[in-house]
């Protein structure tokens, strides 16, 4: 039943995005508040010298570490997409939506609060408030109340509005100069990147997609059914659990350092399907490149847009995907 | 091969130059001071281009006269006017790191009050030191009106400042002492939801010391408060700051007017003030104070 690994599809894929991943880093490389441009990377990549030699600084040191983050925090929250989209057999379902962004900001708040230092315990705690809430979802959907695969989704929105509250209820009981901080990375933040949350998100990342690669023909099989699946001999159980829990894992990661970035992993595997089809072998490389890209436009956007400042790259993703939301959603019930 | 490779290099070789450049002494005069929350840190030993990461800060740096080495600033200094022709680099609790990068500064002055401490570590991280102040008081204030005067060799102008002002809070609490009752001032920022300022506040310590008792004494931090809960205060006094006069502040006396029973309205005695007075701990914080105590006092304060 296994098919050979589609390689040349894989490699077909990889060498139509990763040019557009490659131009998306470096206009989120040349452009900003600190000045540069295109002509001033250029010059800074091939080792000329700068005019203004500061903007060595802000290339390297300030956009790349921001860069990269979005590139990474992408990736997951496209792969976090992709992965439920699957296991629930909904189109609508993505990590923001479901709650479990909700629930790692939860469990990174009480993190905060707790006095707990983000690196590596405010990442744990986001990690566990994400399994909490899949461990939520897990519970309703073994009900089997026979409402069908969208009660399922339901449920998720419901927790996702039942996180935003207690988020809410955690900000009005903390009165004090922390909430700030608080509510600028909820609406998801990448000013403040470092090589450090880099390094850690991009080791997550790598873990998890190289796992969820793997795992990809078990996906393409879940797709198939339920019933199908089982009698392809597919473990479904296990395969659900260590699916969930690699997405917990890195969308808690992404969440404790970035804040909540909704709607991405809703945008991204959709295109990503509609370009290339429904193989998922093919759709985890290119969800990492194309959800890369697109994160990195969007940090771009929301850095430029404002004629003073930024704006929170959160409100961009939500501008863009809630209306691919309802799109969506139209399509699905044509 | 070559150009991919360049941008691993560069941080690296610009990294060395910087810790190269730091060592020789002749790389213009540096020296060692420790901010305000004790850390330590190496500054030029005359800063040339400084950016204030606070408004508070640049209202300083100007009433010690160093505003002219003000290279950026804060979205809402608007005090003194000149202030408002200085490049901004965003609020004081979103900093745009790029932005200050490209102004070059020899030295940011922040405050621990709002900027996140993510983003003092972004910037010294890139070699730029941050001296940070933390103005948890009118002492803690003159404090920094004091260091900041260090930092920009006006020691003399920022200990001239400090005393005065030092002498005009002494009055104001002498004046405030020899009134034996204290009544209760309701202090109401922002307008809709209430909030207040509760013990360890700055704004707290403003009431003690212009003669009052802080209605919301019995609270930490800034606590909200609902109507009910404000009838049952029964201020004597109530200070409201507001960012625009004019329609927003009548609708707020509208709001008071409704419950004639609290004694701050039955007297009359609800008043606005100039938000940016009291919101930043620089020297009009006194001015602020002074306004405080007429308020609360308006016998005692006539001369």
């Amino acid at each position: 039943m296994r098919t050979p690994l589609p390689i040349a599809r894989i490699l077909r894929v990889k060498a139509l995005l990763l040019p557009v991943f490659a131009a998306a880093l470096l206009a989120g490389l040349a452009w900003g508040s600190g000045g540069g441009g295109p002509g001033a990377l250029w010059r800074s990549i091939a080792g000329l010298p700068l005019e203004d030699s500061v903007l060595a600084d802000i290339f390297w040191k300030i956009r790349l570490p921001r860069v990269l983050l979005a590139a990474l925090t992408g990736a997951v929250l496209s792969l976090g997409g992709l992965v439920f989209q699957a296991l629930l057999r909904n189109p609508l379902a993505e990590p923001y939506i479901l709650g479990i962004s909700g629930g790692a900001a939860i469990g990174a708040i009480l993190g905060i609060l707790a006095g707990l230092p983000r690196f590596p315990w405010g990442s744990l705690a986001a990690f566990a408030g994400a399994m909490g809430t899949v461990g939520l979802l897990a519970l309703f959907s073994s009900w089997r109340t026979g409402l069908g695969k969208d009660a399922l989704l339901l449920s998720g929105v419901m927790i996702n509005a039942f996180c935003g509250a207690v988020i809410l209820f955690l900000i009005s009981v903390t009165s004090d100069v922390r909430l700030f901080n608080i509510l600028s990375w909820l609406m998801g933040d990448l000013s403040l990147a470092a090589m450090e949350q880099v390094a850690l998100l991009a080791a997550v990342t790598a873990v998890s997609a190289a796992a969820l690669f793997f795992l990809s023909h078990g996906m393409n099989l879940i797709l198939l059914g339920r019933d199908t699946a089982l009698s392809l001999g597919v473990r479904l159980e296990a395969l659900t659990w260590v699916l969930l829990a690699v997405t917990s894992l890195m969308v808690g990661v992404s969440v404790s350092l970035c804040g909540l970035l909704g709607f991405v992993g809703l945008v991204m595997p959709h295109l990503m399907r509609l370009l290339f089809g429904p193989d998922h072998r093919v759709l985890v490389p290119a969800c990492v490149l194309g959800g890369g890209a697109y994160m990195i436009f969007c940090d771009l956007l929301a850095r430029i847009l404002p004629r003073q400042g930024e704006m929170p790259v959160g409100v961009v993703t939500a501008l863009i995907g809630a209306p691919a939301f309802i799109f969506l959603l139209r399509r699905a019930a044509r | 091969m070559r150009g991919r490779l360049r941008p691993a290099l560069l941080p690296l070789a610009l990294g060395l130059l910087v810790l190269l450049g730091a060592g020789k002494p002749e790389a213009g005069e540096r020296r060692v001071v420790f901010d305000q929350l004790g850390r330590r840190l190496e500054v030029p030993a005359d800063p040339r281009r400084v950016v204030a990461l606070a408004e508070s800060v640049t209202e300083i740096v100007f009433a010690v006269g160093r505003g002219e080495r003000l290279v950026g600033t804060t979205r809402f200094a608007d005090h003194p006017p000149e202030a408002l022709r200085i490049p901004r680099v965003g609020t004081y609790i979103q900093l745009d790191i790029e932005r200050i990068a490209a102004l070059r500064p020899e030295l940011c002055i922040g405050t621990r009050d709002g900027n996140p401490r993510a983003a003092v570590e972004r910037l010294e991280a890139l070699g730029i030191p941050v001296y940070v102040t933390h103005p948890m008081g009118l002492s803690a204030m003159l404090a920094s009106i004091r260091e900041i005067g260090r930092l920009l060799n006006a020691e003399g102008r920022a200990e001239e400042l400090a005393g005065d002002l030092e002498r005009r809070i002494a009055r104001v609490a002498a004046r405030a002492q020899a009134q034996g009752r204290r009544p209760r001032v309701f202090f109401q920022i922002g307008v809709d939801p209430v909030v207040s300022a509760g013990r360890g506040t700055f704004l707290h310590e403003l009431i003690e010391t212009a003669g009052g008792e802080n209605a919301a004494g019995e609270a930490e931090g800034y606590p909200q408060y609902g109507a009910e809960h404000l009838v049952r205060l029964a201020p004597e006094v109530v200070v409201i700051t507001t960012m625009t006069q004019g329609a927003d502040f009548e609708a707020v006396r509208r709001a008071w007017g409704r419950f004639p029973n609290i004694p701050a309205v039955r007297d009359g005695r609800v008043h606005v003030v100039d938000a940016a007075v009291f919101n930043r701990p620089a020297p009009r914080l006194v001015d602020g104070l002074e306004t405080l105590a007429r308020l609360v006092h308006p016998a005692a304060a006539s001369p």
